[in-house]
């Protein structure tokens, strides 16, 4: 049986927005697929083996919380930047993908450090970007929608090589401006939707099982699985999203 | 309530009296505002709605002073209650009190507890020369609105319940939220009083530099290991040093008793103490209350962890009101389910629990209910995503839905209902739930015809809704002659 380690950083503080649901559509569509996943909670203060690791999962936390998450990594980017080239899977959420970057700035012109994984910076915006946001995502031959909900009060802006996850179709996406949304570079998948996210865009969830499968060498061999529920509830949050209801509240914010 | 209250009209008359142009031009749009709005209550409810909203919101365009104004015409003043859960309960637990005191009071008890549901409610009980009908009123403000409203109706009580993550898509992070009501206690006028929940560290964190007249409460019981810690957890960090807390008890999500290992910050000795808490025959509660210089027993009868907090945060505003025991011990026991929290309804014969869920924290106390159930189980879950729900649903994935896998056989079928009817639905087949179990009616009103026709008198419909998804079911229940109009008392 294919066995992959999912790495959760920070169970209990990067929990922000439902992303326990994330953890669980990895694990439940592991397991429907025939991949056992092992997940290996980690605590603040304690130190992630990268070799074992085939997808770190980083949600969405606090600024106090993402502090903690600052500190306990910043003397390993060069450790994670080697699994990063070798393929390791990361999949990070809202604030854990804004300190994969160079700095957040924030209203006081104070500049926080990143882990300076990817070319992206974010400065601190007046207004929070608050609603239903719908991208284009071309991670496959053929783009395909993935729908989520966006809070996010910085506004990053990705360097000039940088792909970003995708097209803004509905919603503010990185900054509001550039209609970008998140970032991709080698297996490492950045973005600001959560919903969680996972769920409802089941065949992103099997892009990173995949991936991480193939990073350890594994052959992905994905069962057919009745996905109906899944692809009702996408249809019909990008039919909110598109809403006149919806516009009026995300202007109103 | 005796000489403060002397000296809270001594400054209204002050104000009332104050001459010149402005001041009568003031009087006039009060006027004009009082009755457009009570205008707009009758037509809302002719429409059969509740009238909590839009009479409010118009009345507060043409004078943004009205609640200001009107609170101030009030002989004992106000009293607003805030925090995430338990707002609901609490205030009308403390109308109670004051009603057997012989108070008459203005209350929101529909829920409506944006600034223009206070408003709203004002309105509702004001007269058309504009001096409202009653001795005080009784307020439970949203978490955001909360320092408007006090800025606005300076009470003389604050009763801040806990703080936990909820509509984040409102107010942005938790932070923002804390922050919020740090503004609010900070805005209240000195002479009042404030009543915080001393198990809960962040909320004692913010309240701790105030320098309001500080009442504490807090449970001092052993009760069960809760089952419940996965989801939902927030804040168990020092809120000043932000190094993990200690716990001795944990009595749900964050709350319960704490110290911190690295600092010296830890939970105060509570003023008003819950000692001790045994089962009557009849499922009531008798509990043991502690206070300096006193104690006492009464019995209550709404169940879950969740409702002794709330019946302590009361009894300790109406010891600070200086309500005599023997009122607060009869009120207690004449305690209902408020608004949607565990309301009972019984339809030729069929059972009903209706029991409203808008975070991880308040969901998982309803769902232990429900697991507590011995009765065979039908299960309506409806979730909508207006601005009262929080247009963010991704909460429902902190919710513990997986604990309601165990009881899987004695569940006989799952509908979801509302304009999220799908995300819950892959929610509930994420917790483990086979898809077929789950039946999707996104017609709040065909779901609840359907489920009902279905249910059979030795089964429990529960429904769980969101708050707007609540208002719609419970018109629908009110149009079978279940219930009463919300606004009526």
């Amino acid at each position: 049986m294919a066995l992959i380690n999912i790495y959760h950083l920070y169970p209990e503080h990067l929990n922000l927005y439902g992303d326990r649901g994330n953890m669980l559509a990895l694990s439940r569509r592991a397991n429907w697929h025939g991949i056992e996943a092992n997940i290996i909670p980690v605590e603040p203060g304690t130190l992630i083996n990268f070799s074992n690791c085939d997808l770190l999962f980083m949600g969405g936390g606090q600024d106090s919380d993402q502090k903690l998450v600052a500190e306990d990594l910043k003397g390993r980017s060069s450790e994670i930047r080697k699994a990063i080239e070798e393929g390791m899977t990361i999949f990070a959420v809202c604030g854990s993908y804004q300190l994969l970057g160079h700095y957040y700035k924030t209203t006081l012109e104070e500049k926080i450090g990143g882990l300076e994984i990817i070319d992206l910076y974010t400065e601190a915006g007046s207004k929070r970007m608050i609603g239903n946001a719908v991208i284009s995502c071309t991670l496959w031959d053929q783009p395909r929608t993935l729908v989520g909900f966006e809070n996010h009060a910085g506004k990053t802006f990705l360097g000039p090589a940088m792909q970003p996850l995708g097209k803004v179709i509905t919603g503010y996406g990185n900054n509001g401006v550039d209609k970008t949304e998140g970032a991709v570079y080698k297996n490492v998948i950045g973005t600001y939707l959560h919903g969680s996210l996972l769920p409802k865009n089941p065949w992103l969830t099997d892009y990173l099982l995949q991936k991480a499968l193939s990073y350890r060498g594994q052959i992905f061999q994905p069962q057919i699985l009745d996905d109906s529920l899944e692809q009702q509830a996408h249809n019909n949050a990008i039919r909110l999203a598109g809403s006149r209801r919806h516009k009026r509240i995300s202007s109103q914010v | 309530m005796g000489r403060e209250k002397l000296e809270v009209r001594k400054d209204q008359q002050k104000l009332t009296k104050k001459g010149g142009f402005n001041n009568r031009l003031f009087k006039i749009k009060l006027l004009g505002a009082v009755w457009f709005g009570k205008v707009l209550i009758v037509f809302t409810r002719i429409l059969g709605r509740g009238g909590t909203t839009l009479p409010g919101r118009a009345a507060l365009r043409i004078e943004p002073g009205l609640s200001s104004a009107l609170t101030a015409r009030l002989a004992e003043g106000s009293l607003v209650i805030t925090g995430t859960n338990g707002k609901t309960t609490t205030s009308a637990l403390i109308t109670g009190m004051l009603k057997e005191a012989g108070f008459s009071c203005i209350h929101n008890q529909s829920g409506s507890n944006m600034s223009w549901g206070v408003a709203s409610a004002l309105i509702g009980s004001t007269s058309w020369s504009a001096y409202p009908v009653g001795d005080c009123a009784v307020m439970e403000v949203d978490e955001g609105a909360f320092p408007g409203v006090v800025k606005g109706i300076k009470p003389r009580g604050v009763v801040v319940t806990n703080i936990y993550r909820d509509q984040l898509d409102r107010y942005g992070e938790i932070d923002l939220i804390k922050n919020s009501i740090k503004i609010g206690l900070e805005v209240q006028p000195t002479d009042g009083f404030q009543v915080i929940n001393a198990d809960d560290p962040s909320l004692v964190g913010i309240a701790d530099n105030s320098k309001t007249k500080r009442w504490t409460y807090g449970l001092e019981l052993d009760l069960p290991v809760d089952q419940f810690q996965t989801g939902g957890r927030d804040i168990k960090t020092c809120p000043r040093c932000h190094k993990k807390l200690a716990y001795d008890k944990i009595y749900f999500a964050h709350i319960g008793h704490y110290h911190c290992p690295f600092c010296s910050y830890k939970r105060p000795e509570p003023d008003v103490k819950l000692v001790n808490r045994t089962i009557n025959p009849d499922g009531t509660a008798l509990l043991q209350i502690s206070l300096p210089g006193e104690n006492f027993e009464l019995n209550f009868p709404l169940i879950g962890t969740y409702n002794l907090y709330n019946i302590l945060a009361a009894v300790t505003c109406a010891k600070a009101l200086a309500i005599p025991t023997a009122f607060i011990i009869k009120a207690s026991e004449k305690a209902v389910p408020s608004f949607g929290r565990m309301e009972l309804f019984e339809f030729n014969g069929k059972k009903i629990t209706m029991a409203l869920i808008k975070n991880p924290v308040g969901a998982n106390e309803v769902l232990r209910t429900l697991l507590a159930q011995k009765n065979r189980i039908k299960l309506l879950v409806a979730i909508n995503d207006k601005i009262a729900d929080g247009t963010d649903v991704s909460w429902l994935w902190d919710v513990d839905f997986e604990q309601l896998v165990a009881i899987k056989d004695n569940l006989s079928t799952i509908i979801v209902s509302g304009l999220r009817a799908w995300d819950m639905a892959v929610r509930l087949k994420y917790a483990g739930f086979n898809p077929d179990q789950i039946k999707v009616e996104e017609d709040t009103a065909m779901a609840i015809v359907q489920t009902l026709e279905q249910s059979t008198p030795e089964e429990m419909l529960f429904i769980l809704p969101t708050y707007t998804a609540m208002l719609e079911i419970r018109r629908h229940l009110n149009k079978m002659g279940l219930g009463k109009p919300y606004w009526e008392d």
